[in-house]
């Protein structure tokens, strides 16, 4: 008798159909593109064999098929003659409003009235950050594609741990504009806990330190059988290992009497700093050769030795150790509970980091992993299990929100509704009441961030709930509620709770793009704008039909019989028919509305699955502890 | 006011984790039930479902984190514990005895002047370890008043008078908490300054 196979709630049984599915590392200095491939995760190199591909993207110019870029190594080497219309690092200024980006820049920002994106001006104009990345993403993109032989269905993106809402959005919109399925955005540290674990298949608490070239965090994780658990993580999303070639640059600029450098010379002088920082990690001392002529007309040359160099990166690198004490304190661990310190970045190839970071945790780092892939490679296996190649993996991670979550109270104070280091998802509601008789409407600033005063909290979002109808002052009850989701992304939504008035938001992040401004983006890179536009909002729309259909089949083929009556099985098999008939034709509207229906009729369906799930879920302990009840 | 109830037969966090309503908690079975559930429901397990299915994981493993934040800790379980008997907390429950807020403002003000010490570290770890043993005076005690809140033959009367009690004793954990935390931002900071 053939056995019946049945698979795992909430997986497709359709017959297995391997999907083409990436893993992206977009770094601040360095980007990288990985995949499973017969179940190896690897990263995917170039055509001349490199595996990085350098976070730099030159402009060229503008045609009616967007922007011509020179996106990696070359645009690297040009930076130097073209310094102004090459952008390097761009990661730092994602998600950031002009106020924010204070360093020392070669790029000249600009900020027009109907922009909340600062954006940087070229001679294809002015581009943003969020731009900057697409172009990146879209030469990984292509060299997947282009190796693997197909479309990708989807990616996993990381980001670092502590990115806030509007950083994390930035990278979302970056995705959407190169044309990416993002499946999740991860963190980077839980990313290289998945590459480090599963290898090692090490349970207990790990720390995972990630020094990258514009970003740090630290994570703590507990991996318990293929859970990964983040207990706390920490860090400082602008301190990396630029801040390391800034402090070289200085040092430099300080010895060859250099006061006012012009774009070309910083070019220089970082490209020297980061070769003189390299040279440091394996040798005691490097000569650095500035051969731009200075004002004077002469060129200057000098010798750094390790003794030098490590005292002027100390105070860089001891300003990551006040996030790996608050990380401990949080996830309310002592030093002896470790297990491994695992380094990743670049940075960390820098022997002080590593001596400085084992003093701290009374560890010797790992260093055993290649710290610049091992994030990429992470991201790859996140990604072939979530597009759904392994559908009996047992795998899960469970991270945090990094910052706390709030709203502005009377007289300027933050009054916290989620904390920082709490698992996602989560969903918080808070009650607030009215201030002044008869106020009939009432302003929601959402910010980010630990402090007490809304003057030092980052302001994400602010927007108004009205038609409160008119009451004393205290009497309203206006309950606020916070989700963040999967990804790390914020929604809020506010209800009065006597009237019923609602109002919600997806929050669009103060320093964020309008969805107006994206959309422009996207039709500026077809070369027929209109036409072309409509034709991929179509074929997105197919492909999301039949996403939705093999999803209702696999739900119906597993649970149709068991919680459904022949009636709305019939109902339900009737909507997915229809909607598979309309998904062949070309009104994107109408498959839109078809979708739309289909998951009407299936609600119902989808709840008690969800029901049936939770209870199967403890069912198969619940025999064990009966018994144990009972001795 | 406060009928006994039996809370047992109404789905709580404690019957979502698959744990009996009580003060003690089994914190493996815990984690083992928290770990299944979330490997059911995760969003993770639905990145190829439909919209409405996405929508339902996410509210679902939102509500089974807070009842695995809830249940994890003392103070948290204990208002939870009340709040199952119809007793909420608000921010104007403030009657606490005298005696116990003298103490808290000298200690306080301890916390505040920590930085004249000779040895503030050393003052502060004193400090921290005052607040900790008072922290685990105040969980011991709520431990058994709610087993006998939680006990099947306690008569309605004495029950309603038990129920006070672990409301004060709440609402003094909640001041000890409070304390704590800032003795710890208090650590961290003079950590930072080394």
């Amino acid at each position: 008798m053939a056995l019946l196979q049945i698979s795992e709630p909430g997986q497709s049984s359709a017959p297995h159909q391997h999907k083409l599915a990436a893993g992206i590392d977009l770094g601040t200095t360095n980007s990288l593109v990985a995949t499973v491939r017969s179940g190896l995760a690897e990263t995917i190199p170039d055509a001349q064999g490199r595996h990085l591909l350098p976070s730099v993207v030159q402009f060229l110019g503008k045609n009616e098929d967007g922007y011509q870029t020179v996106v990696g190594y070359e645009a690297q080497e040009n930076a130097v003659n073209d310094p102004t219309n090459t952008i390097v690092s761009a990661k730092r200024y994602m998600g950031r409003g002009l106020e924010d980006i204070k360093e020392h820049s070669v790029y000249e920002f600009i900020q027009d009235e109907d922009s909340k994106v600062p954006r940087i001006r070229t001679v294809a104009g002015d581009v943003s950050a969020v731009e900057v990345s697409a172009e990146i993403l879209k030469a990984l993109k292509q060299r997947a594609e282009e190796a693997l032989g197909g479309d990708l269905s989807g990616v996993v993106i990381t980001v670092p741990a502590y990115f806030d809402d509007a950083q994390r959005q930035a990278t979302k919109d970056a995705a959407t504009l190169a044309g990416l399925n993002v499946l999740r955005l991860i963190n980077e540290p839980t990313a290289a806990a998945v590459a480090y674990g599963l290898d090692s298949g090490n349970e207990g608490v790990h720390i995972i330190y990630d020094l990258g070239g514009g970003t740090f965090d630290i994570s703590i994780l507990k991996l318990t059988q293929g859970v990964f658990e983040v207990m706390s993580t920490a860090g400082d999303s602008s301190l990396g290992g630029d801040d390391l070639d800034q402090v070289i640059v200085n040092w430099i600029m300080e010895q060859a009497g250099i006061e006012s450098p012009s774009a070309t010379l910083q070019r220089q002088l970082h490209d020297k700093a980061k070769a003189a920082k390299e040279a440091l990690s394996e040798q005691d001392s490097t000569l650095i050769d500035i051969d731009i002529d200075l004002d004077d007309g002469r060129n200057w040359q000098g010798e750094l030795n390790l003794e030098q160099f490590e005292k002027l990166i100390k105070p860089v690198i001891r300003k990551t150790i006040a996030p790996c004490r608050r990380a401990l304190r949080d996830a309310s661990i002592d030093v002896d509970d470790i297990e491994d310190v695992v380094m990743v970045g670049g940075s960390t190839r820098v022997p002080l980091v590593r001596q400085m970071v084992g003093e701290f945790f009374e560890t010797e780092p790992l260093v055993d992993i290649d710290p610049d892939k091992v994030v990429a490679i992470g991201a790859a296996r996140q990604a072939d299990v979530l597009v759904g190649n392994k559908s009996d993996d047992e795998m899960l991670l469970l991270d945090v929100t990094p910052l706390s979550l709030g709203l502005e109270t009377m007289g300027g104070l933050v009054e916290k509704v989620i904390h920082r280091n709490t698992t996602i998802p989560v969903a918080r509601a808070q009650d607030f009441t009215t201030f002044k008789d008869g106020q009939t409407a009432m302003a929601i600033h959402v910010l980010q961030g630990e402090r007490e005063l809304v003057s030092d909290c980052r302001s994400l979002a602010r927007f108004e709930l009205r038609g409160i109808p008119p009451m004393v002052a205290g009497a309203a009850r206006i309950r606020v509620t916070f989700q963040i989701d999967a990804d790390g992304l914020l929604s809020v939504s506010a209800r009065e709770e006597t009237s019923g008035v609602e109002s919600s938001i997806q929050v669009k992040p103060s320093y964020g793009l309008s969805d107006t401004e994206i959309e422009t983006m996207l039709k500026d890179s077809f070369s027929h704008a209109k036409d072309d536009m409509e034709a991929r909002k179509l074929k997105e729309e197919q492909v999301e039909a039949m996403r939705v259909v093999e999803a209702i089949q696999a739900a119906l083929q597993e649970d149709g019989d068991k919680l459904l009556s022949a009636q709305e099985r019939d109902n339900i098999q009737q909507a997915i028919d229809e909607l598979t008939k309309v998904a062949q034709g070309d009104e994107q509207r109408a498959i839109k509305q078809k979708i739309e229906e289909v998951d009407k009729v299936t609600a119902e369906f989808a709840q008690r699955r969800m029901d049936a799930s939770i209870n199967k879920a403890l069912a198969g302990h619940s025999v064990d502890e009966i018994t144990e009840g009972s001795k | 006011m406060t009928r006994k109830t039996k809370i047992t037969d109404t789905q709580n966090y404690f019957s979502l984790l698959g744990l009996p309503v009580s003060f003690d908690i089994d914190k493996k079975r815990l984690n083992e039930n928290y770990h299944e559930l979330q490997k059911t429901v995760h969003p993770d397990k639905f990145a190829n479902a439909s919209d409405r299915e996405r929508l339902l994981s996410v509210q679902k493993a939102a509500q089974i984190n807070d009842a695995l934040q809830t249940l994890k800790n003392p103070l948290q379980r204990s208002i939870y514990l009340l709040s199952l008997f119809g007793i909420e907390l608000s921010e104007n429950d403030t009657a606490v005895d005298p005696e116990f807020l003298m103490e808290q403002m000298e200690l306080r003000e301890a916390l505040s002047q920590i930085e004249d010490r000779a040895d503030p570290m050393a003052a502060l770890d004193n400090i921290l370890d005052d607040v900790k043993y008072r922290i685990k005076a105040a969980v011991s005690n709520l431990q058994t008043l709610f087993q006998q809140i939680l006990d099947e033959d306690i008569a309605e009367d004495e029950q309603n008078k038990l129920l006070a009690e672990a409301k004060a004793q709440v609402l003094k954990m909640q001041f000890l908490n409070r304390l704590q935390e800032e003795a710890m931002n208090k650590e961290e900071d003079l950590a930072n300054q080394l």
